[in-house]
């Protein structure tokens, strides 16, 4: 029994990763199209563009990239335990198509009102997202007695129809707005307050938090709903639960950033590639690999083609599927050396 | 002794037209091995999916060590009685271990950490039912028959006083078949546990329960010793077959003869002439 996992071996690993992740961030945040340098960024404020770099423009950026990453690797932890389907994602429940036409109501109708710092955009995107989740949970709930499969239906369905509408919308829309509206279905990282960052920030952590508490449930839930009734899981509870928590951190990072794809499909896979698909430990250790992927995704996104910034969406899909690929034939075959 | 599983006037059906299970009373005393059988949709799995509280009675009632079985929490009740059904692999590739360890879930904390006595109790679980040696291989890669063992390990770790059991040697051979039914009687004889186990052998139900629970198709049951309740008469009525009929030793056995069966005739001539220790009905 030397393999299985124990609070201690858990923390080990975590603290470890954090590590990682705290050294990406800060590498990254040294790069970009200025150079800076961190002795003059270690000077402090005042008079010191370096720092005013760093500290008001590269770290935010940094950190929300950080953010939406545990966010959406997390959620795909979870909607994947659920819904027991390898297949499953963030989106997959229409998430994306719900924000999306918040965003495109947002910026047809030009309202310019913000609400806690979060932009029109963000506020509908949000909205929106919270919205078609309800929209499915509660057809998915009524349409028939497998509530998986009725859940990933309704979800399919309603993916479809708010995409039809989100066509319409863009084709009625002037090139201006078609703009804006691409780029954020693309998904785009972009420098925000640090007010939000904070207020989101304390969001997906209490929503990772709370998954968390779940998570030795949703072990015994991928055996399938019979099972883990037998062993003592009110399985509707605990899928209440992961449903909520999933789809609150989504919608967080999705009014953050926009439609940012792969992160929550591929992250949980290399996770458990490596380390084995105990929840107690994928979760945690696929929110800081998430994490430290779109950091360094969205560092490629501003730095590659100089000035010009590429959606973060691109780099994630263009570098991530590659790298998961490789991962795919080196791991399928178990080895136990990082277990 | 007072039953740990009593069962009173229950009824029960899928449809409110057809009842499978009429009036059903049974009583099962502590550290019992009882087999349930009878004819398919009898009412044999649906009877184990009451007792474990998957599905709800519409009418009677069920008593599992004293107290109903509706006042019990999902929780509470998977501390009760464990259960062994066919069992769904999931996709994503847990080890031998960490499914037996799953075992604990009904013990566990809020964030869910097995504590040292937790891990003790599987290894226990995993020695009893000879998996060790495969803990660290992941369940998709076993063989049905080791496959069943590590749900029977996950059942013992759950450290419940009773062990509910649907038909564990369905698609396992004879020797595998056997040694399940050695590893529960021992945990019968050992731990002091109580077996209920739903069955389409009746041979080896004669051989290893003390109690056998008959469900015919038509809601009838007959409840006794698997010596009286096991008859030709019985079988012939029950499930609609002819059997031969001998013994070992204590035990008798049985071997069912369609019409076309090989030893059909013979049986029937022998029968008929002298009557020996193998008869038809």
């Amino acid at each position: 029994m030397a393999e299985l996992l124990t609070s201690k071996k858990l923390a080990i690993k975590v603290v470890l990763c954090l590590a990682v992740l705290a050294v990406v961030m800060g590498f990254c945040a040294l790069k970009g199209t200025e150079k800076i340098s961190l002795t003059k960024v270690f000077a402090g404020p005042g008079e010191n563009t370096d720092y005013d770099i760093f500290v008001g423009v590269r770290l935010p950026r940094i950190i929300l990239a950080a953010l939406v990453g545990a966010a959406l690797a997390c959620s795909g932890v979870a909607l994947q335990a659920i819904l027991r389907n390898p297949l499953a994602d963030p989106y997959i429940l229409g998430i994306s198509s719900g924000a999306g036409l918040g965003v495109i109501i947002a910026i047809l109708s030009g309202i310019s009102w913000s609400f806690w710092g979060g932009s029109p955009m963000a506020v509908f995107a949000f909205a929106g997202s919270l919205a078609t989740v309800w929209l499915v949970w509660y057809v998915g709930r009524f349409a028939g007695k497998s509530q998986v499969t009725s859940l990933l239906l309704a979800g399919v369905v309603v993916n479809a129809f708010f995409s039809a509408v989100i066509m319409f919308l863009t084709s009625v829309a002037n090139s201006q707005q078609l703009r804006a509206t691409i780029y954020w279905l693309m998904g785009n990282i972009t420098e925000k307050d640090w007010s939000v960052l904070l207020i989101s920030a304390a969001c997906i952590l209490a929503g990772i938090t709370g998954l968390f508490t779940i998570c030795h449930r949703l072990n015994v839930l991928s055996f399938g709903e019979e099972q883990a009734k037998k062993l003592g899981v009110n399985t509707e509870r605990t899928r209440v639960l992961a449903f909520g928590f999933a789809a609150f951190i989504t919608a967080i990072a999705v009014s953050l950033s926009g439609l940012i794809g792969f992160v929550g499909l591929i992250i949980p896979h290399a996770v458990r590639l490596v380390f084995g698909p105990d929840h107690r430990q994928l979760l945690p250790l696929s929110a800081i690999t998430g994490s430290t992927f779109l950091v360094i995704a969205d560092t490629l996104a501003r730095t590659v083609f100089g000035q010009e910034q590429l959606p973060v969406g691109v780099i994630t899909a263009i570098a991530g599927g590659p790298f998961f690929l490789v991962l795919l034939a080196r791991y399928s075959r178990k080895v136990s050396w990082l277990k | 002794m007072s039953g740990i599983i009593k069962v009173e006037n229950l009824s029960f059906g899928y449809t409110p037209q057809n009842t499978i299970l009429k009036n059903l009373s049974f009583e099962v005393v502590p550290g019992a091995f009882v087999g349930i059988a009878g004819p398919n949709g009898a009412g044999k799995t649906t009877l184990l999916n009451l007792l474990c509280g998957l599905l709800s009675s519409d009418a009677g009632s069920i008593r599992i060590a004293a107290a109903d079985i509706d006042s019990y929490s999902v929780k509470e009740l998977a501390r009760k009685a464990a259960v062994v059904a066919s069992e769904f692999v999931p996709v994503f590739d847990f080890t031998v271990e960490e499914t037996v360890m799953m075992g604990r879930t009904p013990y566990l904390g809020t964030f869910g950490f097995e504590s040292e006595a937790d891990r003790q109790i599987a290894v226990e679980a995993l020695n009893a039912t000879d998996t060790g040696h495969f803990a660290s291989r992941p369940l998709g890669s076993l063989s049905s028959g080791e496959r069943q063992r590590v749900f029977i390990a996950r059942a013992l770790a759950q450290n419940a006083d009773i062990l509910l059991l649907d038909e564990p040697t369905s698609f396992l051979d004879l020797k595998h078949q056997v040694g399940i039914y050695d590893l529960l009687k021992a945990t019968q004889v050992e731990k002091g546990k109580t077996i209920v186990t739903v069955t389409h052998d009746i041979n080896l139900a004669a051989q290893y329960c003390d109690k056998i629970l008959l469900l015919g198709a038509d809601g009838t049951y007959e409840y006794g010793c698997a010596g009286d309740i096991f008859s030709p008469e019985q079988i012939k009525k029950v499930f609609g077959v002819r059997v031969f009929v001998g013994k070992v030793g204590r035990e008798k056995f049985f071997i069912p003869l369609g019409k076309f069966s090989k030893d059909s005739r013979q049986i029937s001539e022998k029968a008929n002439n002298d009557g020996p220790a193998g008869t038809l009905p």
